[in-house]
């Protein structure tokens, strides 16, 4: 297929002026008409928002600010890019792909200094061609229709384009594993395997191991993918993930070490490894990770306060006061109006009076606390609250401190580990029969809860069980076991009633939230493959 | 002032970042060149064609470098995936597209279009452009690269129609390499650098290798790389 670029919008980012005029000058060659060239990544993001670009070819090394890999990732994130654009990074060295790679965010092709306007149009070609061929997947699966994406790509299959086929099979794959057809897309990657050692394939393999919820043999695939190819990145992110679930926090560590020396510029790694490193108690790598991902935040959209507050806690842990009053001040004026921002520098703030002594201050910076917490606690993340708590128990404000830690049993009512972590701290204040009260109270109110809206609904009575479940959500909004049965009931509703956008989507929601509680794969996939089929009923007979 | 000595030991992000400034130099110096052309619209002088030409050799020795001392160091690793091997081809001819401008060489590439072939596609063509470049010097005028497939392997041959190997390296082991062949020219250096590389594509038993002989079918020399 012939590539005509002189319709296409073409953005050129390169600080070195003399490349650049040359890149534009081999595009003029290649008949393209319509380009934009910026010097910085700061003015390509400003072009982006003004003009929605077909092409982006865009340097790795930027000078100051942005780098291409962070131009990429706020493209994404801001959704700057049409889904059609094609965003090509230019690099100096081949190997640097796997040393740039970031967690999720990959441009469609790289390019090696130096280049020639064939190779540059050879690789804009090959990125334009594939892009078309998928197209019309992509565009079902942007829009929710995953059945339709598999017809496709079935479809697609029968046809025997021998070129297409491994891309095609690694799609169908992964939207088997989306429908939770997971035997499916096992089937599959074993299949690839047996032609030919991929690492996506193998990768693959982990990952439903993973899904099932089978850990061990999880670690074991991503393990074996790494002898067999040290730099799959990816690989290392599933084994740090398989390792924490299995709660082996030193071995999650050792492996997010691994991947961060590979690729010390990816931003959301350095961010794993200094949460784990200051959960293992490793202050000079938790240390040296928050410096690290405070500095690649500065021009990144994973910028994040935790960062601060992170390195400010170790600062002070190790009496480096002057430091951790610097990283307070920077917290303060760098996260404005961002609830757990301002409840963390609250927090840090007394313990900081406190270890210099300024005890009115401390008290002080106390009651902004608790004013806080009270107006924008529940926005903020558990370890915040249950860091809350902790400061009101060592005031002597029992009353708060009970408030709070009753509302974080309820809702992590069926997280164990978080549940050990309450009781641990309580019992530090020699308080420990609260927690364990409400614990009780509340796994037996649950009991019950749960127990009327299943007889409920075994009576027939659907619209009284759902609604008895959906009181009890309201109170314990991240249950687990509520929101499986208020799941699973809706679903059987649907099935037997008239479908509308609106009940599908209150049910996809509740789908989601039980993936986002980290409910095992396999107790929602069936779920998740009976509101995909009903959706497409639905937009079928639209 | 003491001066901290450790630097020695941090070789690889030193030799790393010293290519990152050669080869900015090297796409600049393209650059200028491309600018300097605009000056000729007529007849390109053909000095010009002696200076791509040097460019080209000097880019491909420096990833050979790289890639060299990164094997040796245990830092390297293969990025294997599936590519369409004529679009293998397709890539040596387009880094190739602006010396061959400037020459009067026929470079011509032949292969199914449906062949498929596993392998490092960056490293491939850049050991296949290296040895395409070499042949540029010793073919008259004709080069033909091609593909197909020979039991579990795919290949990749270049053939000339120059004066043809010289006899030491006819059936080239990189085995039998000795510096002195190594410091004899570019051709030694290639050779070698084209088969560790080939060594590092295995499937099961079976790994990759070249061979090179003066059987080219336009009456040169033939080099032949055999990747599983």
């Amino acid at each position: 297929m012939k590539l005509n670029l002189k319709s296409k919008k073409i953005l050129v980012v390169e600080d070195h002026a003399i490349i650049r005029e040359a890149i534009k000058h081999m595009l003029y060659g290649l008949d393209a008409r319509n380009i934009t060239d910026t010097s910085s990544g700061a003015q390509a993001i400003i072009a982006m928002k003004n003009r929605a670009f077909d092409i982006v070819i865009c340097d790795y090394h930027l000078g100051v600010g942005k780098n291409g890999q962070q131009v990429l990732e706020e493209a994404r994130h801001s959704k700057l890019l049409p889904a059609h654009a094609t965003f090509i990074m230019v690099t100096v060295e081949q190997q640097q792909s796997v040393v740039l790679s970031a967690l999720d965010n990959k441009p469609d092709e790289y390019l090696t200094k130096p280049f020639n306007a064939q190779q540059l149009l050879s690789r804009l070609q090959r990125c334009s061609k594939r892009k078309h061929y998928f197209a019309d997947i992509e565009q079902e699966i942007q829009d929710e229709n995953i059945y339709q994406a598999i017809k496709l790509c079935d479809e697609k299959l029968e046809l025997g384009d021998k070129q297409m086929r491994l891309q095609l099979l690694r799609i169908r794959a992964e939207l088997a594993i989306e429908t939770g057809d997971l035997d499916y897309a096992q089937r599959t990657y074993q299949q690839v395997l047996k032609e030919r050692e991929l690492t996506w394939a193998r990768l693959g393999l982990g990952i439903i191991a993973f899904k099932r919820g089978h850990l061990e043999q999880a670690v074991g695939y991503f393990q074996q993918l790494l002898q067999i190819n040290p730099s799959a990145l990816d690989a290392y992110d599933w084994l740090t993930k398989a390792h924490e679930s299995l709660r082996e926090t030193q071995l999650a560590l050792e492996t997010v070490e691994l991947a961060v020396n590979l690729s010390p510029q990816a931003i959301l790694r350095q961010q794993k490894l200094a949460t784990l490193a200051s959960q293992a108690a490793c202050w000079e790598t938790a240390q040296k990770a928050y410096k690290a991902a405070i500095k690649l935040g500065k021009n990144s959209v994973h910028k994040s306060s935790r960062d601060f507050s992170g390195l400010a806690k170790i600062y002070l842990k190790t009496n480096a006061t002057a430091q951790a009053q610097q990283l307070l001040d920077e917290l303060k004026f760098q996260f404005v109006n961002e609830p757990d921002a301002e409840l963390q520098a609250a927090l840090l703030s007394i313990d900081l009076f406190k270890k210099t002594g300024q005890i009115t201050l401390a008290q002080r910076a106390y009651e902004d606390a608790l004013v806080l917490s009270d107006q924008f606690g529940r926005l903020t993340p558990k370890e915040t609250r249950l860091q809350m708590a902790k400061t009101c128990f060592i005031n002597n404000n029992y009353p708060d401190a009970e408030n709070i830690i009753d509302e974080l049993i309820k809702c992590n009512i069926d997280n164990n580990t978080f549940l050990e972590e309450i009781k641990a701290m309580c019992s530090t204040f020699n308080h420990e029969t609260f927690p364990a009260n409400v614990i009780y109270n509340t796994k037996q109110a649950l009991i019950n809860i749960n127990n009327n809206g299943v007889k409920l609904f075994k009576e027939g009575k659907i619209k009284e069980a759902i609604s008895t479940l959906e009181n009890a959500s309201k109170i314990m909004p991240d249950n687990q076991t509520i929101i499986l049965n208020l799941a699973k009931i809706c679903v059987h509703q649907l099935k037997s009633t008239k479908l509308t956008k609106q009940k599908l989507t209150k049910v996809k929601d509740y789908i989601d939230k039980a993936i986002q509680l980290e409910i095992p794969l396999d107790k929602i996939s069936h779920l998740q493959a009976e509101i995909t089929k009903l959706n497409h009923e639905f937009m079928s007979h639209r | 002032m003491t001066i901290d000595h450790s630097a020695t030991s941090n070789f690889p992000a030193i030799l790393a970042s010293s290519v990152h400034d050669i080869k900015n130099s090297l796409s600049t110096l393209g650059a200028l060149i491309a600018q300097l052309k605009e000056h000729y619209p007529e007849a390109t002088p053909p000095e010009f064609r002696q200076v791509e030409f040097e460019a080209n050799r000097m880019n491909n020795s420096l990833m050979q470098l790289l890639v060299l001392y990164k094997i040796d160091a245990s830092l390297f690793s293969l990025n294997i995936d599936e590519y369409v091997a004529t679009d293998i081809l397709e890539e040596v001819l387009a880094q190739q597209s602006t010396l061959l401008a400037l020459s009067p060489i026929q470079l011509n590439i032949a292969g199914d279009a449906d062949l498929l072939c596993y392998c490092d596609q960056t490293l491939i063509v850049n050991a296949i452009s290296t040895l395409v470049n070499n042949a540029q010097r010793y073919c008259k005028n004709k080069i033909l690269i091609s593909t197909y497939q020979e039991q579990n392997y795919t290949v990749f041959s270049i053939e000339d129609d120059g004066k043809g190997y010289p006899d030491n390296f006819i059936a080239f082991s990189p085995s039998q390499t000795t510096l002195l062949d190594l410091t004899s020219g570019n051709t030694g250096l290639g050779l070698f650098f084209v088969s560790v590389i080939a060594e590092l594509h295995k499937v099961g038993n079976n790994c990759g290798y070249i061979q090179t002989d003066n059987q080219s079918q336009l009456g040169g020399a033939r080099f032949r790389l055999f990747l599983p």
